[in-house]
């Protein structure tokens, strides 16, 4: 199933997302850092999720996200329908209200004798709840995901999606600040050769 | 209604989810009872086989139960479940049948533990959904061997608050509800789901404990969902991390990243720069592929280096170039 990310993932990541920054480069020169970091965080998210294709929730979910932010951006990734069905596409509209279906469930819930065991079994099984609804805010879309096991499913899937965007980016910026140590140093010896001669 | 050898009408839960619809049909609504029997016809084999009947007599139970509406024996079925216990199941099955003549009228499943003098009084047994096979069992050997208390206990914890609310629904007389009266409530298909779903998000939990490095030591599901919450967002604050960095080296490197593997072509000539390497061949990028930066195309560092050597430094200026036009122009 999903595993490690693997080499032709982390092409075609590294395909879209320096198709994303392309985008960007006519506008570099009037842009502050800031702007450039949420340009390239943008573009590999978007690089991320389109490589699911709009198969996984939290792919679909991070494409409407950041089209909030950048609508160009998404629309010139995606191409095609693609773009189209999924950034008009109304996010579900009926969300569990989990408050209120639980204040409800424990209106229903019988007073009953509880015993010791039951308890702390009662307890635990508040906790891993909370857990989980933990685990639904750091998954994009995870409101959406009232199924546990559709929940871990994304969980896993997202994951390993993040990890090889995580690969490719940590390749690329090693090499980008030892590409500009090394120029800043062959500079230095330039300027320096040039003062001296 | 001679109900002794017989085993019930109702019953419920054991069977495959899909058969769920097929025990509804044979749900036999009468005098309080409230278990359904599901031993459909194309499943007898499954369920005979626990039970070590004919299938025959199997089938003429399962049809004989609509016309005996005020059968209370019912079948302890755990259709999707093996059954070690098989001769302890017989035993109580026989055990039941016993109960039941004496019992027909009474509609409630839990007569079984209240009035007949085989079975202590002291026996009670939450009704509990069978989410596991452990527990399955359990309840099996808890009946055959009347010790119930401490493995009911065990069952409770494994039970569902869902689970509990419907039970106690279920019982009006007795505190406690024998199990079987659990399980074969209407509401089995719900049991049924419930553990089918227990059982994939066990399976896909355990994936995520591989996935996630650290988390096969880690007993229970709370900390392993922590542990997977701490996992995800720190490979998000690593995604930040790495745009920042990105963005704060020089402009035009973050925007071409064909220039930055062209300049560290540069910069390996040198071989002093291993990591970069190491970074690099962990892209993988084979060499035939087609890529649309030329930049790109640099899948063994090696075999580049012949290539480039005449064009180290032209690289290098292009890299620069790239950098600081302004500065570099004012070098030259």
């Amino acid at each position: 199933m999903h595993m490690q990310p693997t080499s032709s993932m982390k092409e075609e990541f590294l395909q879209k997302w320096q198709m994303g920054l392309q985008i960007y480069r006519p506008l570099i020169d009037n842009t502050s850092v800031s702007e450039r970091r949420k340009a390239i965080k943008l573009s590999a998210d978007v690089a991320m999720a389109s490589l699911r294709r709009g198969t996984t929730c939290w792919s679909r979910a991070l494409i409407q996200k950041t089209a909030t932010e950048d609508n160009f951006l998404v629309r010139q990734m995606l191409s095609g329908i693609k773009a189209e069905t999924l950034i008009n596409k109304k996010l579900p509209k009926v969300m569990c209200h989990r408050k209120i279906v639980r204040r409800s469930k424990k209106i229903l819930r019988r007073r009953k004798s509880r015993s010791a065991i039951e308890e702390v079994a009662a307890k635990a099984r508040k906790l891993v709840k909370k857990k989980t609804q933990g685990l639904r805010n750091v998954v994009p879309g995870g409101e959406f995901m009232s199924n546990d096991v559709l929940l871990i499913q994304e969980t896993l899937d997202y994951i390993v999606s993040l990890q090889t965007q995580v690969n490719v980016m940590r390749s690329i910026v090693d090499a980008a600040e030892a590409g500009s140590e090394r120029t800043a140093y062959y500079l230095g010896k330039l300027k320096f050769a040039i003062e001296d001669g | 209604m001679d109900l002794s050898g017989r085993f019930g009408a109702r019953s419920g839960d054991g069977v495959p989810f899909r058969e769920a619809t097929a025990l509804e049909s044979l749900h036999l609504g009468g005098g309080g009872e409230e278990f359904r029997q599901m031993v459909p016809p194309e499943n007898a084999g499954g369920f005979t086989a626990l039970l070590e009947l004919p299938p025959t007599q199997a089938v003429e139970l399962l049809h004989s139960s609509s016309s005996s509406a005020s059968q209370a024996t019912t079948l302890h079925s755990l259709g999707t479940l093996s059954f070690p216990s098989n001769p302890l199941l017989m035993e109580r099955a026989s055990r039941f049948s016993v109960i039941a003549t004496e019992n027909q009228q009474n509609g409630n499943v839990s007569g079984e533990t209240t009035t007949t003098s085989s079975v202590p009084s002291n026996e009670h047994i939450k009704t509990e959904p069978a989410e596991t096979e452990t527990c399955d069992q359990a309840a099996v050997e808890k009946q055959s061997n009347r010790c119930g208390k401490r493995k009911e206990l065990d069952k409770k914890v494994k039970s569902s608050t869902k689970k509990k609310s419907k039970s106690s629904e279920e019982n009006e007389k007795l505190p406690y509800v024998h199990v079987r009266a659990r399980r074969g409530q209407a509401t089995d298909s719900h049991s049924l789901a419930e553990r089918a779903r227990r059982e994939k998000i066990n399976a896909r939990m355990k994936l995520l404990q591989e996935l996630v490095p650290g988390c096969d030591k880690i007993q229970g599901t709370a900390l392993v969902l922590d542990e997977i919450i701490n996992h995800v967002q720190s490979l998000q604050r690593q995604v930040e991390m790495l745009s920042m960095r990105l963005a704060s080296v020089n402009p035009r490197i973050d925007f071409n990243l064909d220039t930055i593997l062209a300049s560290e072509n540069g910069s390996l000539m040198d071989g002093s720069f291993s990591e970069q390497s190491y970074h690099h061949r962990q892209l993988q990028q084979p060499p035939s592929q087609q890529w649309p930066f030329d930049g790109l195309n640099q899948p063994v560092w090696g075999r580049e280096e012949n290539q480039d050597h005449g064009n180290d430094h032209n690289n290098l200026m292009v890299g620069s170039a790239s950098l600081h036009p302004n500065q570099v122009k004012m070098e030259l």
